[in-house]
């Protein structure tokens, strides 16, 4: 699934369009990717509208990874064994990301981040204030598959970096679980929704021109006298 | 002129060696151009013109024009397009000034920051994307210490520098329960800050106050809003003996005094430490983005100043591997979590 740019009038279809699931909660539009902004665009009149309680900024959860990101140095691939970072925070496996509401589907296999390789654009020199880039294109593979992910969906660093392990998350799956991946399931289930809704509008209209059948033919058996039923 | 010499309609071979002549076989059809074709052509301008990141800087401004954040973002479809004469002349009126070494988030006038979309104005600092990563820190530490959280309705922070209002508002925005105390000594940077809080809906959570660090007694105007749990930073830290090689999109637009950290880049950082343990609780956290030189300046600096009592708990690389993030820690009573956080009334708070 590719991720474009939100298509939500609210706004705020961030969480629903990673699942699969393309109404958003606040203004039910389609959702086929995700905005970038939180808050600033947010459409108050289609929160009021939404069926499920709004949830609060800080929990929408495409953006949050309660585990921190290891700091890996940019380098080109192959494993690095110096320049090791300073702190290395526990759990550096990134979490599953639970959608709210989504209890039944389940979550996908975790990124172990010592298996993975990031490359961003460097500055020169000691970097920070000195440097103003705006290349924030992350760059990440996963090892073991070869797989590789390249993200400029924001014009955020911290946010492609978050972005490209979601979208390598899910390629792994696929990689790895094939038909069996959850991204395989749900554009299954999405399938047999379509087909589902497309039998009962069959349905429907096949009633409708029969009940119209059996009026015109009620109406020319009694020699056109006005009276349909 | 430098339109009609993209159409290809210019000289020939001119002195300038422009050398547009091998594009002209290109066109598809006069006058229609798709936004993939305008971001090579302005890439190849751009780099021509020595102009850093040429490529990154086109696509920006075409994506921008486009209604885009990234170039990556645009739909496929919108790629391939004709654009509009009205598109064309945006795009080559936000080049014109990408010529001029006018940052991108200047040109555009807005940026992005841990989500959040903000407004950019010269000559408030650019946040650097690094500082990301210090909102990050500073999230796991309250994470982690739930009862500084909790406390009176969320850990209350003083950031000092806070420029545009990236580090403040992303704190506000993923702390529903925080309150942000923010400080800057440029005119500007207030009034951007005040904007950008407006912009997403955080004023009643911020305060924004006119305040030079580095002058007589200033911290005495932050006591009456309590002791705070939380002193963020991106002071200025850059070498002064470096400032001038910084790059012309730096020198010639963003405000030197939000770069100048003085001889050793320590002056703004040395009054922010100072300063915090009057203001700090027992236990209270300073958070400071600093140069890759600064972790042992500090720390030796931190031990010749036993009267702030302050240790250096952790330093953090920054994604490029660089020493770049600290956390001090203001020592009081004995581990635990702080005894005013729990007890008594809450503290008096000035009005407005």
């Amino acid at each position: 699934m590719s991720l474009r740019q939100g298509e939500g009038s609210c706004g705020w279809g961030t969480a629903r369009a990673r699942t699969g699931d393309r109404d958003c909660d606040f203004c039910s539009a389609e959702i086929l990717g995700f905005p970038v902004t939180l808050g600033a665009e947010a459409n108050p009149g289609a929160r009021s509208s939404a069926s499920r309680a709004p949830l609060p900024m800080s929990a929408l959860g495409l953006f949050r990874f309660p585990a921190p990101l290891t700091r890996v140095c940019a380098v080109p691939w192959g494993r690095q064994h110096g320049a090791r970072p300073a702190l290395l925070s526990p759990g550096m496996a990134a979490p599953l990301v639970q959608e709210a509401g989504k209890k039944d589907r389940p979550a996908l296999l975790p990124l172990d981040e010592s298996e993975l390789e990031e490359q961003f654009v460097k500055g020169h020199g000691p970097g920070g204030q000195a440097i103003n880039k705006t290349s924030n294109c992350v760059v990440l593979k996963h090892l073991p598959s070869g797989l590789v992910v390249k993200c400029h969906q924001t014009r955020s660093v911290d946010q492609n970096r978050k972005l490209a392990r979601r979208i390598l998350q899910e390629k792994v799956d696929i990689f790895y679980n094939g038909e069996d991946s959850a991204a395989h399931r749900e554009k299954r289930e999405a399938e047999r929704k379509k087909q589902e809704r497309k039998r009962r509008a069959k349905e429907t209209l096949e009633k409708k021109k029969q009940l119209k059948m059996l009026q015109a033919s009620s109406r020319t058996l009694h020699g056109g006298a006005a009276g349909s039923d | 002129m430098l339109w009609a010499l993209l159409t290809g309609l210019g000289r020939r071979g001119g002195s300038r060696g422009w050398a547009f002549s091998s594009w002209r076989p290109h066109l598809p059809q006069a006058g229609l151009l798709s936004a993939i074709e305008l971001v090579s052509r302005w890439a190849a301008v751009f780099e021509e013109r020595g102009i850093p990141e040429a490529r990154e800087s086109s696509e920006y401004i075409v994506a921008h024009v486009l209604g885009a954040k990234t170039f990556q973002s645009l739909r496929p479809v919108l790629r391939t397009q004709p654009l509009t004469p009205w598109q064309l002349q945006c795009i080559q009126d936000l080049c014109s000034l990408r010529l001029q070494r006018m940052p991108v988030q200047y040109i555009l006038g807005e940026w992005d920051f841990q989500g959040l979309s903000l407004k950019m104005a010269p000559p408030v600092f650019i946040p650097r994307p690094e500082t990301e990563e210090l909102v990050e820190w500073v999230l796991e530490e309250v994470a982690r210490r739930p009862c500084v959280a909790e406390a009176h309705g969320g850990p209350l922070i003083l950031e000092v520098g806070c420029g545009s209002g990236a580090v403040s508002l992303s704190l506000l925005s993923r702390l529903p329960q925080s309150r942000v105390i923010a400080v800057d000594k440029g005119e500007a940077a207030i009034c951007l800050t005040h904007e950008n809080a407006q912009r997403l809906q955080l004023r009643d959570r911020i305060r924004i106050i006119p305040l030079d660090v580095t002058s007589e007694g200033s911290w005495a105007h932050l006591l009456p809003w309590g002791p705070l749990d939380l002193v963020v930073s991106n002071p200025p830290y850059v070498f002064h003996q470096d400032m001038e090689q910084l790059a012309p999109e730096i020198l010639s637009y963003e405000d030197p005094a939000a770069l100048d950290g003085g001889e050793k880049g320590m002056d703004i950082i040395m009054h922010v430490l100072a300063l915090a343990p009057r203001l700090l609780k027992d236990s209270g956290s300073i958070f400071l983005e600093v140069d890759p030189r600064h972790p042992e300046l500090i720390g030796s600096w931190l031990q010749s100043r036993p009267d702030l009592s302050l240790d250096l708990v952790a330093a953090r690389r920054d994604f490029c591997g660089r020493p770049r993030f600290l956390h001090i820690r203001r020592s009081g009573s004995q581990g635990g979590c702080p005894v005013d956080a729990l007890s008594g009334p809450p503290p008096a708070r000035a009005p407005g």
